[in-house]
């Protein structure tokens, strides 16, 4: 067998290797899509609980204020950018989508005149960061899938103690969460939102109007604000960890996705490379063919008869 | 006489939902009951046991730490951050 066609050979071998690895993470990504989903999901009665809490009291309280809920916190310019991103590779362009997200929420609050500081989850962030040295402030990485409910609520703790800080070096004047909602298998968005200072939307969107909820006038207990106090960590929290948890999902549809096209990628080689192994095993037939036949043609031409 | 309708949450799932005779919670400030026709209130829970006895007398208990519940026209929230079924005594 000649030389070139043992080569076409052993890269159609290659590939047929390569898409059966990216088939296997293709299934087990999209295994996991629905776990991940079915996740997010659960957290959501726990989270509109919480939002419906906080509507209730803030329409009741008017003169209630909370930190979290002033909207003029100036006072260090820091303004916290919570960025979600991928642990693994092989995601397609999933991180770099979230990534870009941060970069141009980072520019926009440097135009306003703001220092971003960066929270980075996930090893592909940290690294990005990290590269370009920009040391982000904190990152969590790695992480792992089954721990994003006590992951979360460390990052909420450690993000509502900055807020919180009356440390010049610490405090946060506002919090940004950069992370990939997951809308559908196949549609995620990466997303920049303001968490600090909250905007209560609740109530407010059509207030005097016919349709506005009402809240019955509750009582409260011990008062409302101590259960203002105590919610605000909880709000954030739920909303961290949901993030997370999207974030998560939208990875592994990400993931299915760039495993589907180097599948086809793969599938695309192989067709290509037994191609040219097939014109290459012909080309050696022809020639094989045609020695000999100039072979014979010498040895007539030559006029000897018996060989 | 009407029952409460009772959805238990905690951050990632939901424990227990549906009607209720009536529910015992701790809140902060000492254990709370809550019956059908009960004034709006919104409480914050200590650590403590949550107690549902549903319509049919079935009695649901868990064990809490930290979270806060609603009630309003009979529809009762109870959201924490843990629950766990109570040692056995």
């Amino acid at each position: 067998m000649g030389a070139q066609q043992r080569q076409y050979k052993q890269r159609i071998g290659s590939a047929q290797g390569m898409k059966k690895i990216f088939k296997a993470k293709e299934m087990v990504a999209a295994s996991r899509i629905s776990k991940a989903h079915a996740r997010v999901q659960a957290t959501t009665p726990y989270a509109e609980a919480i939002t419906q809490a906080i509507g209730a009291v803030a329409t009741h309280s008017g003169e209630l204020d909370h930190p979290f809920l002033e909207t003029d916190r100036q006072q260090t310019g820091r303004a916290g950018i919570l960025l979600i991103t991928a642990d693994r590779g092989m995601t397609g362009s999933y991180s770099h989508n979230v990534i870009r997200a941060a970069e141009e929420l980072g520019n926009r609050l440097r135009e306003e005149g703001k220092t971003p500081v960066l929270y980075v989850v996930g090893r592909k962030g940290e690294t990005y960061f990290r590269f370009r040295n920009r040391e982000p402030e904190r990152a969590w990485a790695p992480y792992s899938e089954n721990e994003l409910a006590s992951l979360g609520h460390e990052v909420s703790e450690q993000l509502t103690a900055d807020l919180l800080s009356e440390d010049a070096e610490r405090h946060l004047d506002e919090l940004y969460l950069v992370g990939t909602r997951f809308l559908s298998r196949f549609q995620q968005v990466a997303r920049a939102t303001r968490l600090v200072p909250i905007e209560v939307v609740d109530g407010e969107e059509n207030a005097g109007g016919i349709g506005a909820p009402s809240y019955p006038l509750y009582e409260f207990t011990p008062d409302a604000e101590t259960v203002m106090d105590e919610l605000m960590p909880r709000y954030i929290e739920s909303r961290i960890v949901n993030l997370l948890m999207q974030s998560m999902a939208s990875e592994h549809a990400a993931t299915q996705r760039a495993m589907k096209t180097a599948t086809d990628n793969a599938e695309t080689q192989i067709r290509k490379f037994t191609r040219l192994a097939n014109s290459a095993r012909q080309a050696e037939i022809t020639q094989e063919i045609s020695e000999i036949v100039g072979g014979a043609d010498a040895l007539s031409g030559s006029g000897r008869t018996e060989r | 006489m009407s029952a409460l309708d009772v959805t238990f949450v905690t951050s990632d799932r939901t424990e227990w939902s549906g009607k209720a005779a009536r529910v015992v919670v701790p809140a902060a400030d000492g254990s709370m009951g809550i019956l059908p026709r009960m004034q709006p209130t919104l409480a914050v829970l200590d650590r403590g046991i949550v107690r549902i006895t549903s319509d049919s007398g079935e009695v649901t208990e868990r064990e809490v730490r930290g979270g806060f519940v609603s009630v309003d026209a009979d529809v009762v929230t109870i959201a924490v951050d843990h629950a766990d079924r109570p040692a056995s005594r």
